[in-house]
């Protein structure tokens, strides 16, 4: 019938797919954001914008780690370790010798290296990623912990005040990000992921490198823990061998409430960096409507439920007959 | 403003807060507290930025601070109190701390979830003139109105001085410690030790670190009990650690030796119960509320000292009585804590 113009609208159809299973959230973020730009309309101000998106922009940047994990059919335990190290090694390296670029060499090579060795782990040994990360996370916590025994080290001032002042540069830093990842996806290794994820028998028989797919995608994984940690690490102005701890759950939340599948090959980013917003954006609406912390804890837990139920819901009832 | 250099901003809040109060005809006080810039009036909103609220400290002491509230609702000096829980996370807190700041309260009070990370936000909240100030657990930066704690060095050493009295310089004790790495823990258990040097006639036979519950605690006593027949005395660090070991020593019956530890009610009342030589301090709950009255007081441009170091009250065989009385207060796994009012309040803040 129409076979002529499917290529023209292949783009576009498939993008339509992908985005239906997110209506739900899309909606209910927009509706936190417009809550909260009423409640705080200091929102709307450079520094105000700037405070927003630095409280999310590490709990963004963990949550695209995890999803690219998830998008593998894996989970990382390893996350929140990670975090803690790209800020111990950001706060204990800025003061030496090679100063904040050494430092920033030194966290992005730890947490390509340390991702790299879990994805080659994985994907050539044929162990869970749950189970390589559970152990990673322990021997991670320990450098971290054997680097900096207790909170300390430096970072610039300036080097804070760049990345964690009263300028939205962090924001800039989130969207080059996402550009950077949809450079990624256009690459042979970048659409290798879902491929691999979904179907790895299939993949590996059409000629995607699925060994080598997976090993890429842990290295960028471990890359963005351990750049969200140095974030951190300006963020406060030191090192913190146990900051990182919450990060791994959040992560996960975060990753499925933006619709990434446990299974793996289904989830966008786009939905990822929704569900992280969801994620820090309630946290600030509930306080400004002067939730008492017990609620907060149940109004979060059906916030979350609410957010994946809904969109599944919809899709049942369109289903049907 | 903000792209002047730290010491010359301080130095301008410093003038600013002169000049409104030689405005304002306030010749009594010498000079406002740290952060106070004296733009701000009467009724105040406090902040209170909690890092974890179930633990039944946490609990008992957010108790403190809302009484307090409603004491200074009273008076006209506060009109709301805005109540935030981490859940244990220092990055939320960091978070929380930003909303405070955006949402213009007068005033913060906070429990640091790590002794770095608050630093910069805290620090942001100084700079807007707002009352910040910070009890139990300590932030690193000394941009706040003021720190309120107790010494858990002293506390160490005053149990350890204690248990050698006790035991007069001779006997075999067993030192029981908070979990491992932990700050709190571990400044007590180093209080303890000029201490113990200095009377080599006590004998450490071994040491625990266990979390802060009855529960591990007396399953780590019971299997000391075994290997140690002889005992003279227990060195306990933490309140519900001296519970589960005079458990231990009954169920096992053996003679309840002196023991030490902190104001849990469990504890107490077991003392009370098994008629034995002890001795307890405490992390009193009213810092919550001391911690209010401060900001509240700081902010009416009083002068408040940058750290309030507040003695430790001693539970003793004498005074045990007193403390055994108010029981029923408390919540039964809670801590039974000293008497306040404001005139003790008055007296810490005027050191």
């Amino acid at each position: 019938m129409t076979v002529t113009r499917v290529p023209a609208n292949l783009y576009t159809a498939v993008q339509r797919r992908r985005n239906r299973g997110l209506t739900g959230l899309y909606l209910v973020v927009a509706a936190f954001l417009v809550v909260y730009a009423i409640l705080f309309p200091g929102l709307f101000t450079i520094g105000g914008f700037s405070k927003f998106t630095q409280n999310w922009f590490p709990l963004a940047l963990v949550t695209m780690a995890q999803a690219l994990m998830m998008l593998n059919g894996g989970i990382s335990l390893a996350i929140g370790p990670l975090v803690s190290l790209g800020a111990v090694i950001a706060a204990v390296t800025m003061g030496g010798p090679l100063g904040v670029l050494g430092g920033l060499l030194a966290v992005s090579a730890a947490g390509l290296f340390i991702g790299a060795a879990t994805g080659g782990i994985v994907a050539y040994l044929r162990l869970p990623a749950i189970i390589v990360t559970l152990a990673g996370s322990f021997i991670i916590t320990g450098i971290a912990l054997l680097l900096l025994p207790r909170p300390g080290g430096y970072i610039p001032d300036w080097f804070s005040d760049l990345l964690a002042g009263h300028t939205p540069v962090a924001f800039g830093l989130l969207v080059l990000f996402l550009i950077g990842w949809k450079v990624y996806l256009a690459t042979p290794l970048g659409i290798g992921i879902y491929a691999a994820g979904n179907n790895p028998v299939g993949a590996y028989r059409s000629g995607v490198p699925v060994e080598r797919v997976k090993v890429f995608a842990f290295a960028l994984s471990g890359l963005l823990a351990a750049l969200a940690g140095l974030f951190v690490a300006a963020q406060t102005g030191s090192g913190d061998p146990v900051i990182g701890t919450p990060f791994t759950l959040n992560s996960i939340a975060g990753a499925v409430l933006g619709g990434v599948a446990f299974l793996g090959g289904r989830g966008t980013m786009r939905g990822v960096i929704c569900g992280s917003l969801l994620l820090s954006v309630m946290i600030n609406v509930m306080f400004f409507l002067g939730f008492p912390p017990v609620a907060q804890y149940v109004a979060q837990g059906l916030i979350i439920v609410g957010a994946v139920a809904v969109p599944q819901l919809t899709s049942q009832w369109r289903a049907k007959p | 403003m903000k792209f002047l250099g730290s010491m010359r901003h301080r130095s301008l809040m410093v003038s600013a807060g002169v000049v409104a109060m030689l405005a304002a005809g306030s010749g009594t006080a010498s000079a406002a507290a740290n952060c106070i810039k004296g733009d701000r009036e009467a009724p105040y909103t406090i902040g209170w930025a909690n890092i974890y609220s179930v633990p039944t400290w946490m609990k008992q002491t957010e108790g403190t601070i809302a009484a307090e509230v409603e004491r200074l609702k009273k008076e006209g000096l506060v009109d709301e109190l805005m109540i935030t829980d981490a859940q244990g996370n220092a990055q939320t807190q960091i978070q929380h701390i930003q909303s405070m700041i955006d949402a213009d309260v007068d005033a913060v009070i906070v429990i640091a979830g790590s002794s770095n990370a608050l630093d910069r936000v805290i620090s942001d909240a100084c700079d807007k003139g707002i009352a910040v100030v910070n009890f139990d657990s300590l932030v690193n930066t000394d941009k706040v109105t003021a720190k309120i704690n107790t010494d858990s060095s002293e506390w160490g050493a005053s149990a350890a001085q204690w248990m050698v009295d006790q035991l007069g310089g001779e006997g075999k004790v067993i030192v029981m410690n908070g979990p491992a790495g932990i700050s709190v823990s571990d400044d007590r258990r180093k209080g303890a030790q000029p201490v113990l040097d200095a009377n080599p006639g006590i004998e450490i036979l071994t040491e625990t670190n266990t979390e802060y519950n009855v529960a591990p605690a007396q399953e780590a006593m019971t299997s000391l009990l075994f290997a140690n027949p002889e005992i003279d005395g227990v060195l306990s660090l933490g309140g519900a650690l001296s519970a589960g070991s005079i458990l231990a020593f009954d169920r096992q019956g053996r003679e309840q030796v002196p023991t030490t530890g902190e104001n849990a009610r469990q504890f107490l009342e077991l003392w009370n119960e098994k008629g034995l030589k002890g001795w307890a301090t405490m992390q009193p709950n009213w810092l919550g509320a001391l911690s209010v009255y401060t900001a509240v007081q700081a902010l009416e441009g009083k002068d408040v000292p940058a750290f309030v170091k507040v003695p430790l009250p001693v539970i003793s065989d004498d005074t045990i009585d007193s403390y055994l009385a108010r029981a029923e207060q408390f919540p039964a796994d809670g801590y039974i804590y000293s008497d306040y009012d404001r005139a003790l309040f008055d007296e810490l803040l005027a050191q």
